[in-house]
């Protein structure tokens, strides 16, 4: 079977930053807007390639600022590479920022109708799943006020508990493991090993090594926006400890 | 709604929901909540009233009716215009983190806003009555059609303004007193009759102006102006090709700028 993520060569440089020019300077510079100035850029990853198979997890290791999450926005298509191809088929489900498009004053149960939509259940799909969406999450007693009256834990239970119950067929998760409490945690790391076990597609950043080396079937090494190294989990995590 | 297709049953289920958070939103921690989409109109209508009739005195028979006519419809495209040209900035962790058609976003500002619009249709009526014009079928017809029109128009306004927003933030300031500015220049408050000759064209190519005279044939002639409808249908079409193709090139480049 061929390969659910195909990346060759991604590349993403960015506009380094710098503040924007002040009004007399901005006068100054006027006329010579039109000269291609060469503009300062930074280069987050830097000609990437690699395949994922189905049904397979690939853990991502790395330090802070070694392209990683540049690498899993590429895959999930909310950023576009500036050089190099990318094909993925299937649908992308992101385990990113849990709670993106929450709204504070709607209540949990809106909220999740709205995210279990965004990822991709069409609504009755959405309101069939609501029961097993608010069990997973423990929250009964409160899906029908607003989030903004709801702890951190809650929050991020319910965030997670509606991601993983959209079907998802590759799962791109970002160092979100750690939810709520221990055996929340427990419960979330079983929920995800076993949606990777029933075939699903996974692409893993994290920082925890001991859950990469559990969870992933192949590691990739990301070290200043390349790959540094690329095997199997016991391998690369031995090699990255040494070098840190 | 049900469509045997999935995807176009879930793209029109996120259409709707979006719609609805923004609409519930809107009036969440409000005491009145949604009877301010009524009270909004009305409102307006009250203080125009007030303005021209009361304090300036304008000589025209049937003044409301006619200001009104267009008003309400004035209100969606400039509200709708105003809020979207931010809702891309506001919705930064959703687009950052979640794949989805984000020109959604924008229609579904305006679908919302047009709730107002609709709320000012029964008020409409009573004024028609009150100037002695009875609807005709020619309402049924013709305020879903302006609707249309008016929709794709806005949507191309709003798409190309609320991308290029994201660029560079001072649009949506510029935004709000352009807003003023065209609506000075569209006869609402007057009469096309009141521009002089010379700078009629000014308000021909100012594609609001036939929109605008669109809804006052139907509300105030119980007649769809064929010409307008023409025009506008046109310009609309215009500016959504423009809108749609800017925001598809910029949105490529927007986790970049947000």
């Amino acid at each position: 079977m061929g390969p659910v993520i195909q990346a060759v060569n991604l590349t993403k440089r960015y506009p380094a930053f710098k503040s924007p020019p002040g009004f007399k300077e901005w006068v100054l510079k006027l006329p010579f807007a039109f000269r291609a100035d060469k503009k300062p850029l930074f280069t987050a990853l830097d000609s990437v390639s690699l395949s994922v198979k189905k049904g397979e997890c690939l853990g991502i290791i790395g330090k802070n600022g070694a392209g990683k999450s540049t690498l899993l926005s590429l895959l999930l298509g909310t950023s576009h590479p500036t050089e190099g191809t990318l094909r993925v088929e299937g649908k992308r489900t992101p385990l990113l920022e849990l709670g993106a498009g929450f709204h504070p004053d709607l209540t949990g149960r809106e909220n999740a109708t709205i995210v279990a939509v965004l990822l991709g259940l069409t609504r009755a799909e959405a309101e069939k799943k609501m029961g097993e969406i608010i069990t997973f999450s423990e929250i009964e007693n409160f899906v029908d006020a607003p989030v903004r009256t709801y702890s951190n834990g809650m929050y991020l239970r319910l965030a997670f508990s509606v991601a993983i119950h959209t079907a998802p067929e590759i799962l791109l998760i970002d160092e979100v493991l750690a939810v709520g409490d221990e055996s929340f945690q427990r419960k979330s790391e079983a929920a995800i090993l076993s949606l990777i076990k029933s075939g699903v597609t996974t692409v893993f950043v994290s920082h925890n090594l001991e859950a990469v080396k559990k969870i992933a079937h192949r590691v990739i090494w990301v070290h200043q926006g390349k790959i540094r190294e690329e095997g199997s989990p016991e391998t690369v995590v031995r090699n990255y400890h040494q070098f840190e | 709604m049900n469509f045997s297709n999935r995807d176009i049953q879930r793209k029109f289920d996120l259409l709707v929901l979006l719609t609805h958070k923004e609409f519930a939103l809107k009036y969440k921690r409000t005491t009145l909540g949604i009877l301010w989409s009524l009270f909004n109109p009305l409102l307006t209508a009250l203080v125009f009233f007030a303005a021209f009739k009361v304090f300036m005195r304008f000589q025209m028979e049937n003044y409301t009716f006619f200001l009104l006519s267009a008003l309400f419809a004035w209100s969606w495209f400039s509200s709708s215009v105003i809020i979207s040209a931010r809702s891309l900035v506001d919705n930064v962790s959703m687009i950052k983190k979640v794949i989805f058609p984000r020109h959604y976003l924008i229609a579904a500002v305006i679908l919302a806003q047009m709730v107002h619009l609709l709320f000012s249709i029964p008020i409409m009526l009573i004024i028609a009555a009150a100037n002695g014009v009875t609807p005709s079928w020619i309402w049924f017809l013709g305020i879903p059609l302006a609707i249309a029109v008016q929709f794709v128009f806005t949507l191309g306004i709003s798409l190309a303004i609320s991308i290029c927003n994201t660029y560079f933030r001072d649009i949506e300031y510029l935004v709000g007193v352009l807003m003023n500015l065209v609506f000075w220049m569209t006869p609402i408050t007057y009469p096309m009759s009141a521009i002089p000759e010379n700078y009629r064209f000014i308000a021909l190519i100012n594609p609001l102006t036939s929109l605008m005279n669109l809804w006052r044939s139907i509300y105030l002639h119980n007649t769809i102006s064929l010409n307008d409808l023409g025009v506008a249908s046109f310009m609309a079409v215009i500016f959504l090709v423009i809108g749609l193709a800017l925001f598809r090139r910029l949105e490529k480049r927007l986790d970049e700028v947000l």
